[in-house]
């Protein structure tokens, strides 16, 4: 008994034993600490009477089972938290979180005791909480890291059906610049069928002439760690052919070492085509197609320049047409306009390419002849133009002459720059123009005589009017 | 094979149908809401109809396992039984949690879990041994509830090797949870001979 009553002390849990009359008859070292009561006030005592009021009621019931019809029982700390007024040692504040288990034991006499076995259970509680507290914050993050996956999901199909959609060429390259992905639209411009040409470096689709200066692009955009840029044109196999812009930049991990390359595809034809018609528009007359004024003084600088640098010579012819403003008066701007077209194209066909052509406005044109030799050549050029101007000119109802007037100006001989070149060119043809005036009236005069003399503008009837 | 008569097994049925009433009522005080226990069924199975039948319940759960709650009852001499009240793990998790006001899921059973389940499996036995002891007129001696989650095989094969088993078919309600478990009464030999005499004897039902 001594034994028993040892090892009830050193029992880390309550016990206590009652007797068929509830009175205690065991109440250990733990129950002295925990209910505050030292075993001599305890024992004997009835248990109803020593935590008078502070119960739970139910545990009564179950005692009185046990020891009446033998019946064991359990009460959990889940639905009875703090049946007894148990405390902490130096805390009577909080109740101890209990687990009881109450048990009936046969006595020889066969008179029943029953035994009661208190856990304290309030650190398995508070575990046990906080593990309701993570598994809470992990539902949570859970919850949270499913709506962001699904609208990751969501996110990644919208920009894969953009980017299958898109007016863009997009693709993507490993390092190497061998193709990954790439879109409907860049499959089209590069002339790829669809989901064919992954795995081949993307130089491959640019024609050889191109091909060295691009990959030295490619190249140094990717050594650099700059965006790569390029505009070539692609064949199609009909022959025709599209411009492409090509901008690509680098794809990092998180390491920052370069994964591939992402860029875009970009058809330009349009846009280039655009810009050049401008820039032919900026630069030539819409009337004729030769040069304009600014044009012309532009190649004439450069022309006096290079000149300068290898001693060449340079003759300016200033042209003006005799005779257009009476044809322009007489049979409207249209037939004016004609004329002018047509002596434009003849004096592209007199000319040599390398010679620069230009019609300065109005009537007056403005040859650049690069490499003057003699007075001879010059003659020639200057009778080729006037025969070219002087053949008849059909402008609808019938055919018109009209004549012109050159004034010559030369590199070095006459002047050192454009401006000069020009002014000198065109006084000389005014002063040829007088002369032809002059001439013209003194013939005029010496064949007063015949009626049917020729005028400036001389109409020839169509035929077919 | 040992048999009741039909008009046996419902007279049992209605005994535990009282007791269970009680049971209920400590239930519905205990955690202050109304938790129901419906009119048991009442069969006697062998050990292989009852596994499979077991099995069949299991399946259209969504976890396999049954929870076990066990306790060994004697009366002198002439009668003993282990008592075994199963349910299925998931739905008794969820009623207990439910009791508990605590719904959050956690995989496993906590250890407070097991011990509510004890408890409430211990109320639902003692109902039972009730009224066994009343109907025999002796004392049901018993031990502490044990709980043990398993496959309803496993949870068999610690216990019986008898042919005949007991069986009380118990439903359980709280709030829109419900969930319906097995009372068994596993005996032996000459236990459940005493226990057919006692029970031709006391409703006199031939």
């Amino acid at each position: 008994m001594k034994i028993a009553a040892n090892i009830a002390d050193r029992l880390d849990m309550g016990l206590i034993v009652l007797d068929n009359d509830m009175r205690i008859r065991v109440w250990n070292r733990w129950l002295e600490q925990h209910a505050d009561t030292p075993s001599s006030q305890a024992m004997g005592k009835p248990l109803r009477e020593l935590f008078a009021g502070h119960m739970d009621p139910r545990i009564m019931v179950v005692i009185r089972e046990a020891l009446d019809f033998g019946w064991p029982a359990k009460m959990s700390h889940a639905l009875h938290p703090t049946p007894l007024p148990l405390f902490t040692r130096g805390n009577s504040n909080e109740r101890i979180k209990q687990a009881i288990d109450i048990t009936p034991m046969e006595q020889p006499d066969g008179k029943r005791m029953c035994l009661i076995q208190i856990r304290n259970v309030s650190e398995i509680a508070r575990r046990e909480q906080l593990l309701r507290q993570q598994a809470r914050m992990l539902r949570t993050e859970l919850e949270h890291l499913n709506a962001a996956q699904a609208e990751l999901q969501r996110s990644e199909l919208r920009f894969r059906e953009l980017a299958r959609q898109a007016p863009a060429g997009l693709f993507e390259t490993d390092s190497v610049g061998r193709w990954t992905y790439l879109n409907d639209r860049c499959c089209q411009l590069a002339g790829l069928t669809h989901g064919k040409g992954l795995g081949d470096h993307w130089l491959n689709i640019v024609p050889e002439a191109d091909r060295e200066r691009i990959l030295s692009s490619w190249l140094q955009a990717r050594d650099s760690a700059t965006r790569f840029a390029e505009e070539f044109k692609l064949y199609k196999s009909d022959g025709s052919y599209s411009w492409i812009r090509c901008d690509a930049g680098q794809l990092r991990d998180e390491n920052g070492r370069v994964q591939g390359f992402i860029g875009t595809f970009t058809d330009i034809t349009e846009f280039r085509e655009r810009a050049m018609r401008n820039e032919f528009r900026a630069n030539h007359d819409s009337l004729t197609l030769l040069c304009n004024r600014e044009r012309f003084e532009l190649k004439l600088r450069a022309a006096v320049s290079g000149a300068r640098e290898i001693g060449n010579k340079l003759a300016l012819l200033y042209i003006d047409l005799d005779g257009f403003k009476g044809l322009n008066d007489e049979y409207g701007h249209a037939a004016g306009d004609t004329a002018l077209r047509s002596i434009s194209s003849r004096l592209r066909r007199v000319m040599r390419n390398e010679d620069i052509i230009a019609r300065l406005g109005g009537d007056e044109f403005a040859v650049l002849v690069t490499d003057y030799t003699d007075e001879r050549m010059l003659a020639s050029v200057m009778a080729k133009i006037s025969q070219a101007v002087a053949l008849p000119i059909n402008i609808g109802p019938c055919h018109v002459r009209l004549g012109c007037s050159i004034g010559v100006s030369l590199y070095p001989d006459h002047a050192q720059d454009a401006a000069q070149l020009l002014s000198h060119a065109d006084q000389a043809m005014y002063t040829n123009k007088r002369q032809r005036k002059e001439s013209q009236q003194k013939n005029q005069q010496a064949a007063q005589a015949k009626p049917e003399q020729l005028s400036n503008v001389l109409p020839i009837r169509n035929t077919n009017s | 094979m040992m048999t009741f008569t039909e008009l046996q097994l419902d007279a049992l049925a209605e005994t535990f149908n009282l007791s269970l009433g009680e049971a209920a009522a400590t239930f519905s005080a205990i955690v202050h809401e109304e938790i129901t226990l419906s009119v048991p069924t009442v069969e006697v199975l062998n050990r292989e109809d009852l596994a499979q039948r077991l099995e069949n319940m299991q399946r259209s759960e969504t976890r396999d396992r049954l929870c076990g709650i066990n306790q060994h009852f004697h009366a002198g001499n002439n009668f003993q039984t282990e008592t075994l009240l199963l349910f299925p793990e998931q739905g008794s998790l969820e009623i207990v949690r439910r009791m508990l006001g605590d719904t959050t899921p956690i995989e496993q059973i906590t250890e407070l879990e097991q011990d509510a389940l004890a408890e409430i499996g211990n109320i639902i036995i003692n109902s039972c041994m009730s009224s066994l002891a009343n109907l025999f007129g002796t004392e049901m001696i018993g031990t502490l509830p044990t709980v043990e989650a398993n496959t309803a095989r496993a949870l068999l094969e610690q216990h019986s090797h008898d042919e005949v088993i007991l069986v009380a078919r118990i439903g359980m309600t709280m709030a829109a949870q419900n969930t319906s478990g097995f009372v068994l009464f596993i005996m032996d030999v000459p236990s459940i001979q005493t226990f057919m005499k006692q029970v031709e004897r006391l409703f006199n039902i031939a």
